[in-house]
């Protein structure tokens, strides 16, 4: 490689200093507000240092219960991410190796669904699930997350499976009773599009929180 | 693979997605078409009504009363209505006021403005304006943004990249509501921001408190929360730019940008594309920020909207009329894109 010439070294430090500024203050800012009493956390003019204090934490954690919250949603999202993954695997297998039509169609089709606002889906559920009494219950909120995070999943692990070559399948369909090296390299890249995928599926999890489990999980929480 | 054990191998996740989104989507469309009302006639119903020193007396009124089934339930009417409840969400009349309302003779562009403020004033398409507006803006700057953080990031010794890539991601980890939060604790009348540049000299600014202000600052944090995931797509597209082309590139005596511009730029293309495809998407319901920063009054969008008419307004068929609307505008939004795909794989079959 050429020298770098010095002008595009500061240029590169200068910029990637100043996202760094800007992607970590708020979080810090907030992070020391955590620390401050409710007066100090909003003193006018705000102050950068101010007594130190727990209470907040004491408060949301014993008082208020935070930790069923969080018990909520690492249920939901453990179950969110199996039933996912299983099922996005299966689909997302056949996608990658079926060469007709249907599998675009399908394809097609998950995008649009993939483009729907989350509150379309809950102005219909809202009535429905009143009407069948499913409303505010854990495998409803599941079932729903399920659903609505499917178009990703399957196109995810399309794209995944597509790079395991198809030879691979056969030749561990053939041996998986004998030597199993095959299966081992298929069954490895299984693992492999599972493991990327699945703090990815969680990450979409989590973005998508507030909006239906708002309406679907705050009676549960409540 | 066969037909048959391609249906069954998909069958679980399509049952999920047609069960699930499909089938409200035409229940969406159905509840939009149709109006209810809970049957009432007129009772008497005769109630005891105190008067002094426990003295009651007896009224006897007519009082309108839901009627009962055998059941006991109340019975509700369905009734199709057809586009009405439609136009109605979208204030239509009230669009064609606007547009043929007599404004003298002011100038031209006068009138295109008075036409403009009168239509925005309405719901619907104050929302509107605001979600297009939000999802175009923070596009081109999501795309560009992630795009130098990653050429940025790819020039650091290897030491300095984990943590680097680590604190670029913080803004699209953090959950929506919690990130916005964090914008708007720092942009709150007398915060941080606003006493810096106080400081500086600048006069006292209330951010919340204007529209040109709340706006910008919900479009940055759009561009902030959403750059990360440009970048990091891009970054690991960075590591499949074949050397040899690069340097052969300039050899031939390209510069930097020309070499950047003539080989990453192209090589990354797809990327780009599924990016902003991606982005459209995500932009187009921005719903956190309008929620967290309260400024439906100032910057709206069409699912804060629909989930305002659904949550506190209780009323259905609007919300429906609304949802109904923001899907046909999404799908607007994806006909390119569809018919691209739709192009391309006729050319392949």
């Amino acid at each position: 490689m050429r020298r770098e010439p010095a002008w595009l070294t500061v240029l590169t430090a200068t910029g990637l200093g100043l996202w760094l500024v800007v992607a970590i203050f708020p979080f810090l800012w907030m992070i020391l507000i955590s620390f401050r009493s409710p007066v100090d956390a909003f003193s006018v003019p705000p102050e950068l240092f101010a007594p130190f204090t727990l209470e907040n934490f004491r408060r949301i954690w014993l008082v208020d219960g935070f930790w069923h919250y969080g018990i909520s949603t690492l249920v939901v999202t453990f179950f969110t991410v199996l039933i996912s993954l299983g099922i996005g695997c299966l689909a997302g297998y056949a996608l990658s190796r079926y060469g007709g039509m249907l599998g675009f169609w399908l394809l097609l089709g998950a995008l649009v669904f993939r483009a729907m606002p989350h509150v379309v889906l809950l102005t219909a559920y809202k009535p429905a699930f009143f009407e069948l009494g499913l409303w505010s219950r854990y495998e409803t909120l599941i079932i729903v997350y399920v659903a609505i995070n499917q178009p990703f999943t399957i196109w995810m692990l399309r794209s995944f499976f597509v790079n395991i070559p198809r030879e691979l399948d056969e030749a561990a369909l053939g041996n998986y009773l004998g030597q199993s090296r095959h299966m081992d390299k298929l069954m490895l890249g299984i693992a492999g599009a599972v493991s990327i995928t699945l703090p990815l599926i969680v990450l979409v999890l989590l973005f998508q929180k507030y909006l239906v489990s708002g309406l679907t999980q705050g009676a549960v929480k409540g | 693979m066969r037909r048959g054990t391609f249906l069954a191998f998909v069958a679980p996740s399509l049952v999920a997605m047609l069960l699930l989104i499909a089938v409200p989507l035409a229940g969406v469309a159905w509840i939009a078409v149709h109006n209810s009302h809970v049957e009432t006639a007129l009772a008497e119903v005769t109630t005891e009504v105190p008067m002094f020193g426990g003295v009651t007396r007896k009224v006897t009124r007519l009082v309108p009363q839901p009627v009962l089934d055998e059941a006991g339930e109340a019975i509700t009417t369905w009734e199709y209505v057809g586009g009405a409840e439609i136009a109605r969400a979208a204030e239509l009349e009230r669009v064609g006021e606007a547009l043929t309302r007599d404004r003298g003779d002011l100038p031209i562009t006068e009138k295109l403005s008075g036409v403009h403020s009168d239509i925005v004033n309405l719901d619907f398409w104050d929302a509107l304006e605001f979600t297009l507006l939000y999802t175009f803006l923070t596009t081109p700057f999501v795309l560009g943004i992630g795009f130098a953080l990653a050429l940025a990031v790819n020039r650091v010794t290897e030491r300095l990249r984990g943590t680097l890539v680590f604190a670029t991601l913080l803004p699209m980890i953090i959950t929506p509501v919690v990130s916005a939060l964090s914008i708007y604790w720092l942009f709150i009348d007398d915060a941080v921001i606003s006493s810096l540049l106080q400081q500086m000299g600048f006069e006292k600014l209330y951010f919340l408190g204007s529209e040109l202000t709340i706006r910008s600052i919900i479009i940055f944090h759009g561009v902030w929360s959403a750059t990360p995931f440009a970048f990091i797509l891009l970054y690991a597209g960075l590591q499949t730019v074949p050397h040899e082309t690069l340097e052969a590139a300039r050899v031939d005596g390209a510069n930097r940008w020309q070499a950047t511009w003539a080989v990453t730029v192209p090589h990354l293309a797809p990327l780009f594309a599924v990016i902003a495809l991606i982005h459209l998407m995500d932009a187009y319901r921005v719903f956190e920020p309008i929620l967290v920063f309260g400024s439906s009054v100032y910057a709206n969008s069409l699912q804060h909207l629909t989930y305002f008419v659904l949550a506190f307004q209780d009323n259905i068929h609007k919300a429906a009329a609304y949802a109904l609307l923001t899907v046909a505008g999404i799908v607007i939004l994806l006909i390119p894109v569809l018919r691209h795909t739709w192009r391309e794989q006729k050319g392949l079959g």
